[in-house]
C-alpha cells in the first residue's frame, strides 16, 4: 500500500536526524549483515497492482535476502518427511538444514525491528533473541524430558562460540592480514571473561557437591545440588541483567561498533527495508517454522544417533550448534576477513555470555516452574572442558592483540574436545549421567 | 603526666625531622583503611577535671573506648561474659561474643598503629603484618586447642574468601558506582605479587587433596599428607618473610599510599607508647576470651539456627571479624582509592593464607594434634576460583563496577553453596583421615 511508502521515508528522515544515535548498530547486528544481499527490485516493480507488489516486495527481501536461501527448500521437505514418515535420519538432516536460514533471518529481522524501537530496546531485543534457535530447541527437550540434550546442546553452543567462531575468526583474519597489526579493545574481552567465569563457577560448585564425599545419602545430594542450581542460576541472570545495564546504559561507549572509512557500505544498510509490523509478522511466523523445526530435531535425535553411529552426546555438543551458529559463524569469519575483530569478538563472545548466563539459567528456571529436576551439574567431561575452553580464551585474549596462532590454538582445542567426545561412548538415558570409570575414595569403581 | 605530654611533643618533633627524610611511618593500606572508622576525640570535656593523673587517664580512656563509630557494640562484651557466667542459652553467648569482637579488632589495629609511630616504620610494618589479623589468628589457636580441627579450618579459608571476593567486591562495586564518570585505575604490580603468593599458597593445598583421590592406601595417604603439610608450612613462611623483605624493605615504593594532605592531621600519636602498650595487652586478653566463648558454642548455634557449622565457620565468623577492614575498604573505594582498597583485601587475603594457615600447622605440630592442610574438596575448588577470578579481574589495572559485580555474586554463590551442603561429619570433631575412614564404612547419622 502506499502508505507503507511514506513510513519508509519518514523512517529515513528519522534516521537522517538521529544519525548519531546508532539503532542497535552491535556487533551482532553487523555481522549477520553481511551475509546479506542487496535486493534486485526489478522485477517486481514490473507487477501492475500496487497491494500484489508490495507483498512480493517484502517476500523477495525476507526469503530471498540472504545467500543461506538456498537451503529454505529443506524446511518444506522437512515438513513432507515428518508427515509421510520417512526415516528419522531424514527428518534429522532436513530439519537442521533448514533451522540454519532461519536463524539468519530471525537476526535480520530482530534487526528490522530495531530499527523503529531505538538503540536500547533494540539492544535488548537483541540480546533476548540473539540466540531463540538455540532456546527454542532447549525448551523443546525440556518438555519432552531430555535434560541431557538440553544441557550438552548449550554447553555446546557456549563452547562453539568460544572456541570454534573465535578460532577460524582469528585464524583467517591473522592469515589474510599477515603483514597488518591487529589490535581490538581488550576491555569488551575482559569483562565477558569474568562473566563466563562466573557462569562456570555456578556449574562447579554443583558438580563438586557430588565428589565431595558426602556421606549423606543420594537423595540428599540431589536435592541439595538442585537447590544450589536454583539459586545459582538466580544469580546468573541478576549478573546478566546487571550486564546489560552495563552495555546498553552507563558504559555503551566501550560496545559501540568502531566507525571508520568503510562507512559508505555500512551507511547503504542505515535504513529498515521493510515495515514494522510486517517485520513482526514474519517474526513470529519465522520463530513458528523454528519451533516446528525443533521439535523435529529434538523427536529424532536418537534415531538419528543410532542410525548414524555417533553418540547422542557429539550430536548435541558438536552438531547441533555448528547448525544453530552457521550464520553468525560466517559473519564473524567476514568481519576478521576486514581487520575489524572487535566485531568478531563481540559476535562470538557475546553469543557465548549470552548462552552461559541468559539461556542455561532460564532453562533452569523454566524446568522449575514445570516440575522438571533440571540442574547445573553438567557432569565432569563436560565441565572440564567448558572450563578449560573458557580459561584458554579468557587467557588468549587478555592482551588486545592478535595473530593467526591464536586462532590455530582455539581452533585445535575444538577439534581436541570434539574427538574427545565423538570416542565418548555414554548412554544419555540415565537420569543423572554418571560418568563411568570414575574412582570415588568412598564409593568404588561406578560401573556404565 | 607531664611526662606522657613530654613524649608526644618529643614524638611530634621527631616526626617533624623525619617528615624531611622522605617516607612516612607505615601509612599503608591497612592503617589507612582503619583511619576512616575512627573519630576525632571530643577533648572538650576533659580539662575540666582536676586531678591531672585522672585526667590523663580518662583522655586515654575516651581516644580508645570512644573513638570509634564501632564502639556501640562494646556493651556486648561484658553482656558476653554475663551470659557464660549465668549459663544464658548458648546460642545467646555465641553471638554476643561474635558481636563483640567487631569493635575489638578494630582497636587492636589503632593500638598497633599508634605502637607502630614510636617505633619506626619497620617493626611498625611487620608488627601490622602479624597483628593485622590477630582476630582470626586467635580463634584459630582456641580452635586448634579443642580439637576443632574443621573449625579451624574452614575459618581461615573463609576469611581468605570474604577478602578475596566479598570485601574486594563491594568495595569496586559501590566504588564503581559512585565514580560513574571517572577513569578507575590502580597499580597492578601489587595486585600481581599478592596473587602470585595466594597461588603458592593454593599449590599448597591442593597437591595433599589429590593425595587422596591417588588411589593409595587410607594410612599411607593420612602419612603423606601430614608430612607434606608440614614441610610445605615451612615453605609458606618463608616466603612469607621475602614478602615482608620485598614489602618493608627492598621494594616498599610499591605499597606506599599517595601521599596527600587530607592525611596531615593523623599524623601525630593519640596515645603514649606504653598507655598504647597495655591496651592491647588488655584488648588481646578480651579478644581471647571472647574467642574461647565463640569456638566452645559454635556447635550449639548450629544446632539451634539450623545452619550447618561449615557455613558458620566459613561465612559468619569471617564477615564479623571483617568488618572493619571492610567499611574502610569501601570508603576509600567511594573516594576512588582503589589502590588502598586492594592494598587491604589482598594483603589481608595473603596474610591468612601464607602466615596464619601455615603458623597453625606447625603450632599443631608442636601440640602434636595433626592438621594438615587437606581443606577437602568443595571447599579447595572454592578457593582455588575465588583465586583465579580475583586474579584475572585485577590483571588489567582498570576497574568499573561491573567487576565489583561478578566478584560479590561469586561470593553469593559459594556462601549458597556451604548453606546447603550439609555436612554433618563436622559435628565430631575429629580430623579428616579419620572422615574417610568413617565415610567409607557407610553412611553416618548427623
Amino acid at each position: 500500500m502506499a502508505s507503507q511508502e511514506p513510513w519508509q521515508m519518514e523512517n529515513g528522515n528519522l534516521k537522517g536526524s538521529s544519525k548519531e544515535i546508532k539503532h542497535g548498530r552491535t556487533a551482532h547486528n553487523m555481522s549477520s549483515s553481511s551475509l546479506r544481499k542487496k535486493s534486485d527490485l526489478s522485477l517486481v516493480n514490473k507487477v501492475p497492482c500496487g497491494l500484489v507488489r508490495q507483498l512480493l516486495a517484502n517476500l523477495q527481501e525476507v526469503i530471498l535476502g540472504t545467500k543461506l536461501s538456498v537451503l529454505f527448500p529443506a524446511i518444506p521437505l522437512a515438513i513432507v518427511a515428518q508427515y509421510y514418515g520417512f526415516a528419522g535420519p531424514w527428518i534429522f538432516g532436513l530439519s537442521l538444514l533448514g533451522l540454519t536460514p532461519l536463524a539468519e533471518r530471525l537476526g535480520f529481522l530482530t534487526e528490522q525491528i530495531a530499527y523503529y524501537t531505538g538503540p536500547t530496546v533494540g539492544g535488548l531485543l537483541n540480546a533476548t533473541c540473539g540466540n531463540a534457535t538455540e532456546l527454542i530447541i532447549a525448551i523443546f527437550a525440556l518438555s519432552k524430558n531430555k535434560i541431557l540434550v538440553v544441557k550438552y546442546s548449550l554447553l555446546g553452543s557456549v563452547l562453539s562460540n568460544l572456541l570454534l567462531v573465535l578460532g577460524t575468526s582469528l585464524f583467517c583474519g591473522g592469515i589474510y592480514n599477515l603483514r597488518e597489526e591487529q589490535k581490538y579493545d581488550r576491555k569488551q574481552s575482559d569483562i565477558n571473561s569474568l562473566l563466563l567465569l562466573l557462569g562456570l563457577l555456578c556449574h562447579m560448585l554443583p558438580l563438586m557437591f557430588r565428589y565431595a564425599a558426602n556421606p549423606s545419602g543420594a537423595a540428599l545430594i540431589a536435592d541439595s545440588t538442585l537447590s544450589l542450581s536454583r539459586a545459582g542460576s538466580i544469580v546468573m541472570l541478576v549478573a546478566y541483567l546487571a550486564y546489560l545495564v552495563f552495555q546498553l546504559w552507563t558504559h555503551r561507549k566501550l560496545f559501540e561498533a568502531p566507525e571508520d572509512g568503510d562507512d559508505d557500505t555500512v551507511s547503504s544498510d542505515e535504513e529498515p527495508v521493510i515495515g514494522f509490523w510486517s517485520s513482526v509478522v514474519w517474526l513470529i511466523l519465522m520463530t513458528a517454522i523454528i519451533a516446528l523445526l525443533s521439535e523435529f530435531v529434538v523427536g529424532t535425535i536418537e534415531v538419528a544417533s543410532e542410525s548414524w553411529g555417533i553418540s547422542v552426546s557429539f550430536i548435541s555438543i558438536i552438531l547441533l550448534p555448528i547448525v544453530g551458529n552457521a550464520a553468525e559463524h560466517a559473519g564473524a569469519v567476514i568481519f576478521a576477513f576486514k581487520n575489524k575483530l572487535d566485531i568478531s569478538l563481540g559476535v562470538a563472545l557475546g553469543s557465548a555470555t549470552q548462552i552461559a548466563m541468559f539461556v542455561v539459567p532460564l532453562c533452569v528456571l523454566v524446568a522449575w516452574i514445570m516440575g522438571i529436576r533440571m540442574d547445573l551439574d553438567f557432569s565432569l567431561l563436560e565441565t572440564s572442558s567448558l572450563a578449560l575452553a573458557i580459561i584458554v580464551t579468557a587467557f588468549t585474549l587478555q592482551d588486545g592483540s592478535s595473530h593467526y596462532m591464536k586462532g590455530l590454538v582455539l581452533l585445535l582445542c575444538y577439534v581436541v574436545i570434539g574427538a574427545c567426545f565423538f570416542v565418548s561412548k555414554t548412554t544419555p538415558d540415565q537420569g543423572n549421567g554418571i560418568t563411568p570409570g570414575i574412582k570415588l575414595p568412598t564409593e568404588g569403581v561406578v560401573s556404565a | 603526666m607531664d611526662s606522657q605530654e613530654v613524649w608526644n611533643l618529643e614524638n611530634g618533633e621527631v616526626k617533624g625531622l623525619s617528615n624531611k627524610d622522605g617516607p612516612h611511618l607505615i601509612r599503608n593500606a591497612h592503617t589507612m583503611s582503619s583511619s576512616s572508622l575512627r573519630k576525632r576525640s571530643d577533648p572538650m570535656l576533659l580539662p575540666k577535671v582536676r586531678c591531672r593523673v585522672l585526667r590523663q587517664f580518662l583522655n586515654n580512656l575516651q581516644e580508645v573506648i570512644l573513638g570509634t563509630k564501632l564502639c556501640l557494640l562494646f556493651p556486648a562484651i561484658p553482656l558476653a561474659v554475663l551470659a557464660k557466667c549465668y549459663q544464658f542459652g548458648r546460642p545467646w553467648i555465641f553471638a554476643l561474643s561474635l558481636m563483640g569482637l567487631t569493635p575489638l579488632a578494630e582497636r587492636v589495629s589503632f593500638l598497633t598503629e599508634q605502637i607502630a609511630y614510636f617505633t619506626g616504620p619497620t617493626v611498625g610494618g611487620l608488627l601490622n603484618a602479624t597483628c593485622g589479623n590477630a582476630t582470626e589468628l586467635i580463634i584459630a589457636l582456641f580452635a586448634l586447642h579443642q580439637k576443632k580441627i574443621l573449625v579451624l579450618k574452614y575459618s581461615l579459608l573463609g576469611s581468605i574468601l570474604s577478602n578475596l571476593l566479598l570485601v574486594l567486591g563491594t568495595s569496586l562495586l559501590f566504588g564503581g558506582l559512585a565514580n560513574l564518570k571517572k577513569e578507575q585505575l590502580y597499580d597492578r604490580k601489587q595486585a600481581d605479587v599478592n596473587s602470585l603468593l595466594l597461588l603458592l599458597g593454593l599449590l599448597c593445598h591442593v597437591l595433599p587433596l589429590m593425595f587422596k583421590y591417588a588411589a593409595w592406601t587410607d594410612t599411607f595417604t593420612a602419612i603423606s599428607t601430614l608430612q607434606f603439610s608440614r614441610a610445605s608450612s615451612i615453605l609458606m613462611l618463608t616466603t612469607y618473610v621475602a614478602y615482608l623483605i620485598f614489602q618493608l624493605k627492598t621494594h616498599r615504593q610499591l605499597f606506599e599510599s599517595q601521599e596527600e594532605d587530607e592525611d596531615g592531621d593523623d599524623e601525630k600519636a593519640l596515645i603514649g607508647f606504653w598507655s598504647a602498650f597495655s591496651w592491647l595487652v588488655g584488648m588481646t586478653v578480651i579478644i581471647a576470651l571472647l574467642s574461647e566463648y565463640v569456638v566452645g558454642t559454635i556447635e550449639a548455634a548450629s544446632d539451634s539456627w539450623g545452619v550447618s557449622v561449615s557455613f558458620i565457620s566459613i561465612i559468619l565468623l569471617p564477615i564479623v571479624g571483617n568488618a572493619a577492614e571492610h567499611a574502610g575498604s569501601i570508603i576509600f573505594a567511594f573516594k576512588n582509592k582503589l589502590d588502598i582498597s586492594l592494598g587491604v583485601a589482598l594483603g589481608s587475603a595473603t596474610q591468612i593464607s601464607m602466615f596464619v594457615v601455615p603458623l597453625c600447622v606447625i603450632v599443631a605440630w608442636i601440640m602434636g594434634v595433626a592438621m594438615d592442610l587437606d581443606f577437602s574438596l568443595l571447599e579447595t575448588g572454592s578457593l582455588a576460583f575465588a583465586i583465579i577470578i580475583t586474579a584475572f579481574a585485577l590483571q588489567d589495572g582498570t576497574s568499573h563496577y561491573m567487576k565489583g559485580v561478578v566478584l560479590s555474586l561469586c561470593y553469593i554463590v559459594i556462601a549458597a553453596c556451604f548453606f546447603v551442603h550439609k555436612n554433618p561429619s563436622v559435628h565430631q570433631s575429629t580430623t579428616d583421615s579419620l572422615r574417610v575412614v568413617q565415610s567409607s564404612t557407610g553412611v553416618l547419622t548427623a
